[in-house]
C-alpha cells in the first residue's frame, strides 16, 4: 500500500486551474521530488499535501488515512519551508521544542527530542541562539530539526535550499541525504532544481502545468523521456532539437531526413514506429554530439562554431548548422576556436524522436 | 571629497524637513520654557521669575488633582483601546472583502474631529433625548434617564465610551500593519506544528507584532495624557473641577484665569512627565526583546 496516496487531485484558484486531476503514490520510504518549472503548480501541490491549501477535487491519503479534510497538525507530516519559516522571537532551542510544548509533551521528552535533534543536525553550540545570530545553513537545520521533532510519517520540503549559496546547497544536499538515509522516512521534495531532484530523489515526479509529465528514476527521465517537455528540462545544456521528416523505417527504426543533413536511421521505442510519417523533431543531448573534421564520413552534418564555453572538466561547443544551432559537450580538452568548420557526429542509439504533439515515438 | 559633497548634498536633502522641526517644534519649545519662567499673563506684561512658577505647580493641589485624574483615565482607556483594538485587527487581518469594508467601518470615527464626535456623545447621553439612555430603560438596565455628567466616574465612563468608539479604529490599523508583516509561513509553520488558534495568537502573532503594540499605546496613552476637548465638550470639568485633566486645567490656568507663564510651567512639566513614561515603556519593551 502507498504511504501517500493523491487521487484525481485538483486544485482551482478562481478560475484558473493550477493542479489537473492529478493521481500519484509514493512508497514508505521513498524519497519523491516534485520538479518542475516556476508556475507548474509544485508547491500548491505540497501544500496541498500538508493541508495548508484546500482541495477542489480529489483525495489526500497518508499512511492509509484519507486526510483531505484533516487540519495540517493531524496529518502526521512536518514540513520545512523555503524561507525556513522559524519563528524569530525564540531560540534555537524554544524553535525546536514548540510542537511538543504545545502538544503538552512532558518537559524530560521535550528536553530529550530536543537534544537528539541538535546532536544529529550539529546544533549544539547554537541552541540559545536566536535565528537572526545564524547562518543559512545553520537556520535550515534548525527548521530539520523543527519537523524532526515530531517523528512525523511524512516530510514535506518546499524549496528548502534555494535560499542558500551554491557551495552550502551542495553541502546541505548531502546532509539531506544523509538524514533520509538515516531516517529512512518519506520525503516530498519540492524543487526547480533538476540537480537537487536527480541528485537526493529515487523517484522525480515532473510536473508541467499541474499534469504530471512523466514519473520515474533520476536516470530514466534522462536517457528515456516520455515528452519533448521532460527531454528539454531534464539535463544541462539542454538536448538539441532539430526538425526532422520521416522518410520510411522498419521495425522500431525511423530513418529522417535533416535539413541541411542527410538521412539519419533512428531506433524508437516502439514497434510499427517505422510506418511513422510527417513532421517530427529529432533530440539529442549535448554530450551525445561529437566534433570531427568537416565532411568526415561519421558526421551527420557540418557546421560552425559560434561560441566556445571552456569548463575545465568539458568545453561547450555552439555550433551553427543548417538544422539550427547545434549544442556540443566535449568532454576533452578541445582546441576549437570560434569560426572553425566542423562536422557532427551523433552517437548511435542515443536520439529521441518527438511526435507534433511533444508525445517520444 | 565625495563623502565630504555627499554629507552635504544630505544635509540639503534633510533640510526642509530640519526647518520644519526647527519652525514648529524647537522654537515654540524653547519660547514655552522662556514662557514657564515669566509671571506673564495673556493680557501682557510679566517678569522673569526663575523657577517660581515651577515651585508654585508642585504644591497646587488642583494641577495635581488634574494629573493624576488624567493618569487614571489613561490607565483604563489605554487597555481597552489596546485589547479591542487588537481584537479587531485579529478579525480583520485576513484580506476578504468583508474584513475590508469592516477595517473601514471602525476605522471611520478616527477621520472625524474629536469636538464633532464628543458633541455627537454629549447628544447621545443626553438626559431628555440621549438614544443611550432611552436604550438603557428600554432594556432595564436603570429605571429612568440618568445624568450622565454630575458625577465624576460616570462622567469619565462616558469619556472613555465615547474615546474607545473614536479612536480604536487607530490602534486596530497600526496593529493590523504589525500583524500582516508576519510571514505567511512562520504562520503555517505553527498551524503544522499543532497550535491552536489562540496558541497561535498568544505565542506567534502576539510577540511577532511587539512593537506594533508599543507604537499604538504610546500614542494611545501619550494622547489620553494629553486629553482636553473631550472633558471640555462632554463634562466641562464637572463637578466641581473633579473632572479636569491636565491640559484642562493648563488651558484654565492659561485662557481662563490668563496666568500664561504658569500655564506654560504646567505644561513643561507634563512634558517631561510624558516623556519619561514614554522612555520607561521603550526601555522596558527592549528589556523584554533581548531577553
Amino acid at each position: 500500500m502507498p504511504h501517500v496516496e493523491l487521487k484525481s487531485l485538483s486544485k482551482q484558484f478562481g478560475t484558473v486551474e493550477v493542479i489537473r486531476d492529478l493521481s500519484l503514490a509514493i512508497e514508505a520510504g521513498e524519497f519523491c521530488a516534485l520538479l518542475g518549472p516556476s508556475g507548474c503548480g509544485k508547491s500548491t501541490l505540497l501544500r496541498m499535501i500538508a493541508g495548508l491549501e484546500t482541495v477542489t477535487a480529489g483525495n489526500v491519503v497518508i499512511a492509509g488515512r484519507d486526510v483531505t479534510q484533516v487540519p495540517p497538525a493531524k496529518r502526521q507530516i512536518s514540513m520545512v519551508f523555503q524561507s525556513y519559516a522559524l519563528y524569530p522571537h525564540m531560540s534555537v532551542r524554544q524553535n525546536i521544542a514548540f510542537s511538543l510544548e504545545i502538544a503538552g509533551a512532558p518537559k524530560a521528552e521535550i528536553a530529550e527530542k530536543t537534544q537528539k535533534a541538535a546532536t544529529l543536525l550539529q546544533l549544539e553550540p547554537y541552541l540559545e541562539r536566536k535565528p537572526a545570530q545564524l547562518s543559512g545553513g545553520q537556520r535550515q537545520r534548525v527548521a530539520i530539526g523543527r519537523a524532526l521533532v515530531r517523528d512525523p510519517e511524512v516530510f514535506l520540503f518546499d524549496e528548502p535550499l534555494s535560499n542558500l549559496d551554491a557551495k552550502l546547497r551542495v553541502q546541505m544536499r548531502l546532509e539531506l541525504a544523509k538524514l533520509h538515509q538515516e531516517l529512512a522516512t518519506t520525503m516530498i521534495y519540492v524543487t526547480h532544481d533538476q540537480v537537487e531532484a536527480m541528485t537526493l530523489a529515487d523517484r522525480i515526479v515532473v510536473l508541467d502545468a499541474g499534469r504530471i509529465a512523466q514519473v520515474g528514476s533520476p536516470l530514466d527521465l534522462y536517457h528515456r523521456p516520455e515528452n519533448k517537455f521532460v527531454a528539454a528540462f531534464i539535463g544541462s545544456p539542454a538536448m538539441n532539437f532539430l526538425p526532422a521528416a520521416a522518410n520510411g523505417g522498419e521495425g522500431r527504426a525511423v530513418s529522417v531526413d535533416l535539413a541541411g543533413a542527410g538521412s539519419l536511421s533512428v531506433e524508437t521505442r516502439h514497434d510499427g514506429a517505422g510506418k511513422t510519417s510527417g513532421t517530427l523533431e529529432l533530440g539529442i543531448r549535448p554530450e551525445h554530439v561529437s566534433p570531427t573534421a568537416p565532411a568526415d564520413p561519421s558526421a551527420v552534418i557540418d557546421g560552425r562554431i559560434s561560441m566556445v564555453e571552456r569548463l575545465g572538466n568539458a568545453t561547450i561547443l555552439y555550433v551553427d548548422t543548417a538544422a539550427g544551432n547545434i549544442v556540443v559537450e566535449d568532454e576533452s580538452e578541445s582546441e576549437a576556436r570560434i569560426g572553425d568548420a566542423v562536422g557532427l557526429a551523433f552517437e548511435p542509439g542515443r536520439s529521441h524522436l518527438f511526435a507534433a504533439d511533444g508525445r517520444v515515438i | 571629497m565625495l563623502a565630504t559633497n555627499n554629507k552635504y548634498v544630505g544635509l540639503l536633502y534633510l533640510s526642509p524637513a530640519l526647518l520644519f522641526v526647527a519652525v514648529f517644534v524647537l522654537y515654540p519649545l524653547v519660547q514655552l520654557v522662556m514662557i514657564s519662567m515669566t509671571s506673564e499673563s495673556l493680557l501682557g506684561g510679566g517678569e522673569f521669575v526663575w523657577f517660581d512658577n515651577y515651585l508654585l505647580a508642585f504644591s497646587d493641589r488642583s494641577f495635581w488633582t488634574s494629573f493624576w485624574f488624567t493618569v487614571r483615565y489613561t490607565l483604563i482607556i489605554t487597555p481597552i483601546l489596546m485589547v479591542l483594538g487588537f481584537l479587531l485587527a485579529l478579525l480583520t487581518m485576513q484580506n476578504r472583502a468583508l474584513n475590508q469594508i469592516a477595517r473601514g467601518v471602525v476605522f471611520l470615527p478616527v477621520v472625524i474631529g474629536l469636538a464633532s464626535s464628543s458633541l455627537l456623545w454629549v447628544w447621545l447621553f443626553d438626559q431628555q433625548v440621549g438614544l443611550l439612555n432611552k436604550a438603557l430603560v428600554d432594556v432595564g438596565a436603570i429605571e429612568q434617564p440618568m445624568v450622565w455628567f454630575n458625577r465624576a466616574h460616570l462622567g469619565m465612563t462616558a469619556v472613555i465610551v465615547s474615546v474607545v468608539w473614536k479612536v480604536v479604529g487607530f490602534g486596530m490599523i497600526i496593529m493590523l500593519s504589525g500583524m500582516q508583516s508576519i510571514s505567511h509561513e512562520i504562520v503555517e509553520a505553527s498551524m503544522i506544528d499543532g497550535a491552536t488558534y489562540w496558541q497561535r495568537v498568544r505565542r506567534i502573532i502576539l510577540p511577532l507584532s511587539a512593537r506594533a503594540i508599543l507604537l499604538a499605546t504610546l500614542i494611545s496613552a501619550i494622547g489620553s495624557m494629553l486629553a482636553f476637548d473631550q472633558f471640555y465638550l462632554m463634562t466641562g470639568g464637572a463637578p466641581r473641577g473633579q473632572t479636569f485633566t491636565s491640559v484642562y486645567w493648563i488651558y484654565q490656568n492659561s485662557f481662563v484665569y490668563f496666568k500664561l507663564g504658569y500655564g506654560s510651567a504646567l505644561s513643561v512639566i507634563l512634558m517631561v512627565v510624558i516623556m519619561a513614561g514614554a522612555a520607561l515603556q521603550i526601555a522596558l519593551q527592549r528589556r523584554g526583546e533581548s531577553a
